[in-house]
């Protein structure tokens, strides 16, 4: 009966005020999108980022089947290559600059190469043979890159000694700047987002005071006089975050997945249900801006 | 059921008290009439039986409760056991009578079957039967008070307080409620009204409290109004009467009525 008559004062609370309502989830909406657009740039940074990049700094690729470059000209490294290699990285000229080093086997590239493509097309055209395998070395000091390079680059059976934080990270800053822009944006639409439904609940209350008024008199509690306007904040926060998350689910399907996979066949990009993890996010951070503001809101315009 | 002890209410540091130390106490089903001018402390006396304020010194006792000790989550079950009702009646607009008075019993939670039973009960002791489904402005305004009054009783509270409950309506029409407030007290109900109506007052010979700027100034039972109405001069032969505590001799005059109507429009606007 309670519930029924809790669930009947939200749905007229919901009509008389429509159009504060919308410009809610309106505003919900945007500062929602906003907020996870920044959180999807950081998940596609993750995504390029790959299963080495945290780990270490520099790799030196090894020649196997296509390598067309000139310390390949005797076909794949043979074993006895990639024992010089590491006997070479172990000795102590180059030891000195080297935390640590791991090798990648063609399979494990492959594994790898799997994992961090997996929403591209392109993985079902690559074979473990066609994969190089590599020496991932840790860096004491990653500056001293040049030395690792001019060390292994002459060798025989390597095809290239690569740098990879410097090829990503230039692209990385801009895209944590661009999150860093929409982070702001998304603070100052959550300021908008609070304020506005703090002012909607104080209309709704307003326009309800004959019914709140009489409530307090015949001793209705707290919780009946005050959750349909907290639950009318809420349900209008929740359906802005949905409707951020679908944004960012049709984001990533139809612009990342549809275009931009194409143009850029080689980037890893995230799949649209990675977006989706973002949701429950998003949603909880709707519930949390309605129910700050009712809090604040209620404390002074409602008082039992 | 109700009894101040020295209670103190100020509003405003540098005014006098709206309540100047009153001690006062209201029995199990006694009707009583609180009576004096405007600013007399009348609404703040219903105010603190109510909990809508706090008394800045002394107790309040309603049911044997100190209300300065019930928590403020407390406050909705003290209020559940007492009924109000006031000049303007208050009736939400876009129900019928009956849901007017089912509101009352839905929000603190009462089944529907319960509701169905007991609205139209109470209904034909206020004298609504047969006017479930109307909405308030198809009413005449005794008959508005009259939901208002079935509304503050449905879930069967222990005190009526009632707040010049006929001060809008015609002096007959105020007879019929006043049967109605006295038919509810017959029931065991403890009613307690703040009115100007001194015709009532007089006709009903019950208990009557006076109030004069925050001070208890008369408390007699079976009592008649005696004419508070401030007339240039007199207000100082009262304070006199009622410190030698010896009854205040007004002669009976014409013209009364007129100018407690008068005051009433102006405590009307007070509260607007």
């Amino acid at each position: 009966m309670r519930l029924a008559f809790v669930l009947s004062e939200i749905g007229s609370g919901l009509r008389r005020n429509l159009a504060m309502v919308i410009s809610v989830i309106l505003v919900t909406f945007v500062s929602l999108t906003f907020v996870g657009a920044a959180g999807m740039l950081q998940l596609q940074i993750n995504q390029m980022k790959g299963y080495w990049y945290d780990k270490v700094q520099v790799a030196i690729f090894l020649c196997s089947d296509g390598s067309t470059a000139p310390g390949c000209a005797t076909g794949p490294a043979t074993p006895e290559q990639e024992d010089s290699l590491r006997k070479l990285l172990q000795s102590p000229a180059v030891a000195q600059y080297v935390n640590d080093f791991e090798y990648e086997s063609k399979d494990d590239a492959y594994k790898h190469f799997k994992e961090q493509f997996s929403n591209s097309p392109i993985v079902d055209s690559v074979t473990p043979d066609q994969l190089p395998a590599s020496f991932r070395i840790n860096m004491k000091d990653p500056e001293k890159y040049e030395i690792i390079s001019e060390t292994f680059s002459s060798q025989a059976g390597v095809e290239t000694v690569i740098d990879q934080r410097q090829l990503l990270e230039r692209l990385f800053s801009a895209m944590n700047a661009a999150s860093l822009v929409a982070v702001s944006i998304a603070g100052v639409m959550i300021i908008c987002a609070i304020l506005l439904i703090a002012t909607t609940i104080r209309l709704s209350a307003f326009s309800r005071r004959r019914e709140t008024g009489i409530m307090r008199l015949v001793g209705a509690s707290k919780m009946v006089i005050q959750l349909p306007f907290i639950l009318e904040g809420v349900i209008a926060a929740v359906i802005g975050a949905a409707l951020a998350s679908g944004t960012l689910w049709a984001v990533a399907h139809f612009f990342l997945g549809e275009v931009m996979s194409k143009q850029y066949p080689d980037t890893a990009f995230i799949s649209p249900g990675q977006t989706l993890i973002l949701a429950p996010a998003l949603i909880g951070l709707g519930v949390v801006l309605a129910g700050i503001s009712s809090l604040l809101t209620l404390r002074r315009y409602l008082r039992v | 059921m109700i009894r101040f002890e020295n209670v103190t209410k100020v509003y405003d540091q540098k005014a006098r008290p709206a309540l100047d130390s009153i001690s006062l106490e209201i029995d199990r089903g006694e009707f009583a009439f609180l009576v004096g001018a405007s600013g007399s402390g009348k609404s703040t006396f219903l105010r603190l039986v109510l909990k809508e304020d706090r008394a800045s010194s002394g107790a309040v006792y309603v049911a044997g409760q100190n209300v300065a000790n019930i928590s403020s989550w407390r406050v909705p079950r003290l209020r559940r056991g007492i009924g109000v009702v006031f000049q303007d009646f208050r009736l939400l607009p876009q129900k019928t009578v009956f849901a007017n008075v089912a509101f009352a019993m839905q929000v603190i939670g009462k089944s529907r079957s319960v509701i169905r039973d007991t609205v139209p009960e109470v209904l034909k002791t206020v004298g609504l039967e047969g006017k479930e489904n109307r909405l308030p402005h198809e009413l005449s305004g005794g008959e508005q008070q009259r939901v208002a009054i079935a509304r503050a009783v449905v879930n069967r509270p222990g005190i009526l307080l009632a707040d010049e409950p006929t001060g809008n309506l015609d002096p007959t029409t105020s007879m019929g409620i006043m049967g109605v407030l006295d038919k509810i007290n017959q029931n065991g109900t403890t009613v307690v009204m703040a009115t100007h109506d001194d015709d009532i007052v007089n006709e009903m010979r019950k208990r009557v409290v006076e109030l004069k700027n925050g001070v208890v100034i008369r408390d007699e039972a079976k009592a008649l109004y005696t004419s508070m109405i401030p007339v240039v001069g007199q207000s100082r032969r009262l304070r006199d009467a009622s410190g030698r505590d010896e009854p205040p001799v007004v002669p009976p005059r014409a013209g009364t009525r007129a100018e407690a109507r008068a005051e009433i429009r102006l405590a009307g606007e007070g509260q607007a």
